[in-house]
């Protein structure tokens, strides 16, 4: 494992009024990675993504991305030194074709001249020229995961941050998209943090897992660990089931 | 009877086509930066004072000023984005009408200081006259405005399918978030959509002081115009609003032909009322 980060967040705390969305988490995910960010629901992951990728401001911590400070930065900002995402609830540009999504992110590294190059190679990539002239308005769901990922891609990250890419996709589809990922980690060198509740995917790809609970960490480790971790099997399933657990 | 209804939708879709210009920017402003500009009848009436202080400096015919009036405008636009606009984004609702309505109060106070109360107009233009078809006139500096309406319309329609930055507003006006996290600076792409918006009155403007005068309370008429006409096309569709400026010149005729000419703006305002009462988004908006 390289020694510096590729991101390091320190103690961030970001809160909703009283609500204490994230509590003084910290991580980090080293190059070439693939990090798994699981927990139960509303434990904090979505919101910690928002604040890492410059939604939000958190109240308190720092966001570190290669070495450059990066907390409270516009998210245009951080796009540019190389950082992208997809949503959880997938946010397309609805009155936009998919061609132009795709160029949209494009052009965060590239001009008019060789765009094209880019956009090309995306959508072949991910698999979208059958749909490259429809309007993401209407298209289905697992397309519009498709099209999102693209999008994220075309801006030519060096991390991209996955909010639940896998849910919804069925087992030949969640096969393929592991696949994909391996793949952009490997040959692209992209280094990943993915949020996922699809339990397949977390074990099959992820080389360590971070566990969120109420907004705080409570674990991290190798996939078997994480498995394996009390404190862990005590967020998802309560207290009284570890007893049966072990 | 015949002839002059016929002779008022001739000359009603060519106004038409030149408010369909007017409400162009003003569409773009709401569609793009969801920003409603209460000021932007004021920004006609700002450009059509500009064009006549230019077109009396150099003895310009009026058609000619957008040269210069297009820049300023453009500048002033920006300004506008910056000042007050940038700040009012993540506030409430009220706020961004109360900055909006003060900047018209200003801009017409303002208007008249300089130019004083008096209505300004152009000399006679070089593209006064008619041109005779049968018992029908069109007058030519309708047509022209018409026609240079429609150039501008169609350019700002390429720009904003086929440019960087049209594609960034469009991004921008669908999700400004995602747009901003996949690189687009929206500081940047709403400061340009405030000035292209602004910068499109000067055209209008420019257009307008050909066949007509100006004066400090002018921005009432073209502000309703424009609202009327967005209203009516809604909001995503540029054709739409291109017949919907048609709809609302040629109802603009029809009452001055066959009522009074006083009853123009009766006719803007029944139609306003109408749409807003029977399909709120219009009649080719899109969702």
């Amino acid at each position: 494992m390289e020694n510096q980060p590729m991101l390091k967040v320190t103690n961030l705390t970001k809160k909703f009024g009283n609500l204490v969305a994230v509590n003084n988490a910290s991580m980090e995910v080293y190059p070439g990675e693939i990090v798994g960010l699981i927990g139960p629901n509303g434990a904090g992951k979505t919101t910690l993504f928002n604040a890492i990728t410059g939604l939000y401001k958190p109240e308190n911590g720092k966001v570190v991305f290669k070495g450059v400070n990066i907390t409270g930065f516009l998210p245009h900002k951080i796009c540019k030194l190389g950082m992208s995402r997809t949503f959880q609830v997938t946010r397309a540009f609805l009155h936009m074709t998919v061609e132009d999504t795709v160029r949209v992110g494009a052009y965060n590294r590239r001009n008019e001249k060789n765009v094209l190059a880019k956009v090309d190679e995306i959508i072949e990539l991910c698999e979208l020229g059958d749909i490259r002239t429809r309007v993401c308005g209407d298209l289905g769901l697992a397309q519009l995961r498709k099209v999102e990922l693209a999008r994220a891609l075309a801006t030519e990250p060096e991390m991209l941050l996955l909010d639940e890419a896998g849910a919804g996709l069925n087992a030949t589809e969640l096969s393929a998209f592991m696949t994909l990922l391996q793949s952009l980690n490997k040959d692209y060198h992209i280094t990943f943090c993915v949020v996922e509740h699809v339990m397949q995917m977390v074990m099959g790809i992820c080389q360590r897992i971070v566990v969120l609970d109420s907004g705080e960490l409570i674990a991290s480790g190798t996939p078997s660990e994480i498995s394996h971790n009390q404190r862990v099997i005590e967020a998802y399933l309560g207290k009284r089931a570890v007893n049966y657990v072990n | 009877m015949i002839e002059t209804a016929t002779q008022s939708v001739i000359t009603g879709t060519m106004m038409g086509i030149i408010y369909a210009l007017i409400a162009l920017g003003l569409s773009i402003i709401f569609g793009v930066m969801n920003v409603v500009n209460f000021a932007h009848g004021d920004f006609v009436m700002l450009a059509m004072y500009l064009s006549f202080t230019v077109g009396t400096l150099f003895a310009w015919d009026a058609v000619i000023t957008p040269v210069i009036t297009v820049p300023l405008l453009f500048v002033f636009g920006l300004i506008t984005y910056y000042l007050l606009i940038d700040r009012t984004l993540r506030q409430m609702y009220v706020v961004q009408l109360a900055v909006t309505v003060g900047l018209q109060i200003l801009m017409r106070s303002a208007a008249l200081i300089i130019w004083q109360a008096q209505p300004r107009a152009l000399q006679y233009s070089f593209i006064q006259g008619n041109i005779e078809i049968g018992p029908y006139s069109i007058l030519t500096s309708r047509l022209v405005g018409a026609v240079v309406s429609l150039i501008f319309i169609g350019g700002i329609a390429y720009f904003l399918n086929k440019t960087w930055s049209g594609k960034a507003m469009r991004a921008a006006s669908d999700d400004l978030d995602v747009a901003s996290l996949m690189g687009v600076n929206y500081h940047r792409t709403y400061a340009l959509t405030f000035a292209i918006g602004a910068a499109l009155t000067a055209v209008a403007g420019g257009l307008l002081m050909s066949f007509q005068q100006t004066d400090p309370q002018g921005g009432v008429r073209f502000g309703l115009l424009s609202w009327c006409v967005l209203a009516l096309a809604g909001l995503g569709s540029l054709p739409g609003l291109i017949v919907s400026g048609i709809i609302v010149g040629i109802a603009e005729t029809f009452a001055i032909s066959f009522i009074d000419p006083r009853a123009r703006l009766l006719a803007v305002y029944a139609i306003f009322i109408l749409v807003l009462w029977l399909r709120p988004r219009g009649l080719f908006g899109r969702k």
